[in-house]
């Protein structure tokens, strides 16, 4: 929830996934949702990469042959974070992760994930405009 | 001296592309000889060849980076923190090397700094290392427009990969206010 103080935040303010190592799951290494701490974990060379759901701009899947592929796309300046955005207002000269593709050879999973991220995007910005209206 | 001249680890991970794959590593001030459990691959790195060696605390316990002066980079995953300290004082004595503490990017933010070394493309996020890829498993660079450079990588299906998922793009946003421009460097 969004009462117990370490709970994402949005866009525009501070982005924190994880405190300590040890809070990431230790799981197999495929896509993963940790809805608790809303990130999305991506194996990247034997690693599980965190990413915070408030990087995540869209996410899609698509079947080809025995494959699936999914596709991440991220916030960047210009295009998901705004002009007053934290990560465009603070960080402009960076470099950004904008897009990843994946290909998956588990139809089942890959529907799932791409199911899971995306209620988690729209629950995260739910909150995120309430709490907006209220402070207005 | 009491440091017994092999260090021998029966379940360490060798990280790569396609995951990782279980085998026994063995130290000795020689170098590193990693064997694939179940025979197969073996990974022989010397310790002459050695321009590196760090350790990054991972969710599942340890891992060692061996940064090779060609410019590739080998991890061995599975470590225990007692590893670290045993292994870290063998590297000093046997090695005359020092590894360094490399920590991880835990933010889940995707802004931060990319560099290449070697063969090597790192991504850090304020300053703590977030993932890295080898170039010499990209098939195919793109310029997108004036900001984005595109990374393909090989379609690999010989290595036993362990992973369900397997990355095949990546992509990053380069602001023009950045003045390492990625996408000279990135073609050999």
């Amino acid at each position: 929830g969004s009462g117990d103080g370490q709970g994402p935040n949005k866009t525009s303010g501070e982005i924190i996934a994880y405190r300590n190592v040890d809070d990431i799951p230790a799981r197999e290494l495929k896509i993963h949702v940790d809805q608790k701490n809303e990130a999305v974990l991506l194996p990247i060379y034997g690693l599980l990469v965190p990413f915070h759901i408030a990087t995540v701009k869209s996410v899609s899947s698509q079947q080809d042959g025995g494959h699936s592929y999914i596709r991440i796309i991220f916030n960047v300046p210009g295009a998901g974070y705004g002009p007053n955005d934290v990560p465009t207002q603070k960080f402009p000269r960076s470099i950004y992760v904008k897009e990843v593709s994946f290909r998956s050879n588990d139809t089942r999973h890959s529907y799932q994930v791409v199911q899971l991220i995306k209620t988690l995007r729209r629950q995260v910005a739910q909150r995120e405009s309430e709490r907006a209206e209220r402070a207005t | 001296m009491a440091d017994a001249a092999v260090h021998q680890f029966n379940s360490i991970l060798l990280g790569g592309r396609g995951g990782t794959n279980p085998g026994q590593l063995k130290v000795n001030s020689g170098g590193f000889q990693w064997r694939k459990a179940g025979g197969g691959k073996v990974v022989e790195v010397s310790t002459s060849d050695i321009a590196s060696l760090s350790w990054t605390r991972v969710p599942k316990g340890f891992q060692l980076g061996v940064k090779l002066k060609a410019g590739r980079d080998v991890k061995f995953n599975g470590f225990r923190e007692a590893d670290m300290a045993s292994l870290g004082s063998f590297f000093m004595a046997n090695m005359g090397i020092s590894a360094e503490e490399k920590p991880l990017a835990i933010s889940g933010r995707n802004w931060g700094d990319a560099t290449l070394e070697g063969s090597s493309l790192a991504f850090t996020v304020g300053g703590k290392h977030a993932f890295d890829v080898s170039i010499s498993d990209v098939s195919q660079t793109q310029m997108q427009g004036k900001n984005e450079v595109m990374l393909e990588f090989h379609v690999d299906d010989t290595t036993g990969a362990s992973e369900k998922d397997t990355l095949m793009e990546l992509s990053f946003h380069i602001p023009t206010t950045n003045t390492t421009y990625l996408g000279d460097e990135e073609r050999p």
